[in-house]
């Protein structure tokens, strides 16, 4: 503590600074907290402090066939939309690396991020009056799904991008020059390299459509009811302490998901740096 | 499976700069030729079009006599090392270099057979498996070279194959990929703005200056006669001095055309002051003495505000060549003097402008 990065750089600066960061922390964190605590209360509604501790919501809404159904839903449509999300997204990416024009390749790369600020409820009108318009959306998850990938595509398209643009320009004409056909470059050159990238903009996409509401109320056939459409009709039915076991149970499956992909993404830098030091020694 | 290549009148245009403005270049099977240039001069655009990867505007590419423009580079058989070496990231030393042979769809074995034999050629017959992060600066230029040599092309194309690496592996892979290249018999154009590379590697140099050609030849040539006073400055130092009959080498020096003298540095020598009179010289204050070696440098201010550079034999007597003291410089040689006839050279400054 004596002679930290920390004093050094910024003397007694630091109380205050660190005093802010102590802050914000609390700020992300205490909220979820109180969720958690409430959902062991032993009253059937939400109350804090929670008074005693039981995990009777949690045995509720795992064995609520709603709520699991719910559920249910949600994933097959994040992991569709994810799928759709993360191919278009994809695939947008690379046709932008293909781009001769500056210009053009500005237009297209805006065009790309800007779904990121209209809002979901925009979508969401324009898409309904498609599902009165074509009966046979009318009674599936194919425009719901639809929606959602278009929702999450911009954060794959960002993410893909930032992985190609890392890339050395000279590998596709060098690829070109060595006999390569665009398939195989696609396959063997550009492919492999944004693996990570996919997988990281895969995941973003994954959790933005799983916690995604506005788009459920408006495309959600009848009687069918994602997850965070199911915890606003609970919440603005009785605020049961199911709603908060049910989220205290879906944070902790994004934190267990979220968490498993940093220990991999750490394994590979790790490993990548392991080698280019080799490199330097060698 | 070595070629003829042929460029005839190229222009390219990339959205209003003329980068190429007529260039004709021609190569023979098996000669290594080098663009030399300062950068903008657009050696590596005209690179770039014998790759087929930059579209040529007016002018022809051939190959053994054969039209090229309209193949795509993946159908010319052309083998480039670029100057980043460009080598796939994921993919082993050997399935680099095996790439090409991939791309040709060649069976596996025999990719693997080639691929062993190029990492052979270029001395790194045991790094097959391994990534291609861990291999220093100049192993990564050898995976390149054996990798643009894998798939038997008509001719290797080099853009500044030695910008990545430092001075003395420099020197080192300029022999390297000299030896390489004559082993293998293939016609080879480089591109680089180093003019020691280019002398060193080169049977050809052509130097390029504003998206032409200035003077195409050997470099003993280039450096003997150049066509004008561009070159002469480009390629090794020069000393430039009116020839017009009234300068300093108007009398007792020549007696050809008029035009400017080129004095190589090695050519001058000190001369006592008592002798100088009737010979041609040329009176300054040193103002700069270095030893570098294998010659001691020699820079001198004359009245009329030239620096004149003097290169001497490093056993010299230089005790009288101090900073500040005066001198007099003349020719040792005055049949190694080279004159740019300025009719000639005016005419081809006057194009390259």
């Amino acid at each position: 503590m004596t002679d930290s990065p920390l004093r050094r750089g910024i003397g007694w600066w630091r109380l205050p600074v660190l005093g802010v960061a102590l802050l914000t922390s609390l700020l992300f964190y205490v909220p979820f907290l109180v969720v958690v605590a409430t959902s062991w209360t032993e009253t059937s509604f939400i109350i804090f402090p929670p008074q005693g501790f039981s995990a009777t919501w949690y045995s509720d809404v795992l064995l609520d066939p709603e709520w699991m159904d719910a559920f249910k839903v949600s994933l097959r449509v994040s992991a569709a939309g994810t799928v759709i999300s993360v191919v278009l997204g994809t695939l947008g990416a690379l046709a932008l690396t293909r781009l001769r024009s500056r210009a053009a390749r500005r237009w297209v790369r805006t065009l790309f991020i800007v779904p990121m600020a209209i809002p979901p409820v925009a979508y969401a009108v324009g898409l309904y009056s498609v599902n009165l318009e074509v009966a046979a959306l009318g009674d599936n998850l194919a425009l719901l799904i639809l929606g959602e990938a278009l929702l999450a595509m911009p954060y794959v398209f960002v993410m893909v991008s930032s992985g190609l643009s890392q890339a050395d320009p000279a590998l596709r004409p060098a690829a070109s020059t060595l006999g390569a056909s665009w398939p195989l470059i696609v396959w063997r050159i550009d492919l492999p390299m944004i693996a990570g990238h996919m997988l990281a903009g895969a995941v973003f996409a994954f959790a933005v459509i799983f916690d995604e509401v506005v788009l459920s109320v408006f495309l959600a056939p009848v009687g069918v009811k994602t997850l965070p459409l199911q915890m606003l009709n609970a919440s603005q039915e009785a605020l049961s302490p199911q709603l908060t076991a049910a989220s205290t149970l879906v944070s902790m499956l994004a934190v267990l998901l979220l968490g498993a992909f940093s220990l991999y993404s750490n394994r590979r830098t790790a490993r990548a740096r392991r080698r280019a030091r080799k490199a330097t020694t060698a | 499976m070595t070629i003829a290549l042929s460029i005839q009148d190229v222009h390219v245009t990339l959205g209003h700069n003329e980068v190429l403005k007529g260039v004709s270049l021609d190569a023979a099977p098996g000669e290594f030729v080098t663009l030399l240039g300062a950068s903008g001069s657009g050696k590596t655009t005209l690179l770039n079009v014998i790759a087929g990867l930059q579209h040529v505007h007016r002018g022809h590419v051939l190959f053994d006599g054969q039209s090229v423009e309209r193949r795509p580079p993946r159908k010319r058989k052309v083998g480039v090392v670029f100057q980043s070496y460009a080598l796939f990231p994921r993919m082993s030393v050997g399935e680099n270099v095996a790439f090409p042979l991939r791309a040709a769809g060649r069976p596996k074995a025999e990719r693997r057979r080639i691929a062993q034999e190029m990492l052979d050629l270029v001395d790194l017959g045991g790094m097959a498996d391994r990534t291609t992060d861990s291999l220093s600066g100049g192993q990564q230029q050898r995976v390149a070279l054996a990798r643009a040599l894998a798939a038997n092309p008509g001719i290797l194309l080099l853009d500044e194959p030695m910008a990545a690496l430092d001075k003395q592996l420099r020197e080192r892979m300029q022999v390297e990929i000299k030896r390489i290249q004559q082993r293998v018999g293939i016609t080879t154009l480089s591109v680089t703005h180093d003019q020691a590379e280019a002398m060193t590697m080169s049977d050809r140099v052509a130097i390029m200056h504003h998206g032409r050609l200035i003077q195409v030849d050997t470099p003993e040539q280039l450096y003997r006669r150049p066509v004008n006073e561009y070159v002469a400055s480009f390629l090794g130092e020069a000393n430039l001095f009116p020839a017009d009959g009234q300068g300093p080498l108007g009398s007792g020096m020549t007696d050809r055309a008029t035009g400017t003298a080129v004095i190589r540095p090695e050519d001058l020598v000190v001369l006592d002051p008592r002798q100088g009179a009737d010979r041609w010289h040329v009176r300054g204050v040193v103002s700069l003495l270095s030893f570098q070696g294998s010659r001691f440098r020699l820079e001198l201010a004359t009245p009329g505000g030239q620096t004149v550079v003097c290169s001497l034999p490093p056993h010299t007597d230089v005790s009288l060549l101090l900073p500040g003291s005066e001198a007099t410089l003349g020719c040792a040689e005055p049949r190694h003097v080279h004159i740019i006839d300025t009719t000639e050279a005016g005419r081809l400054v006057e194009l390259a402008a």
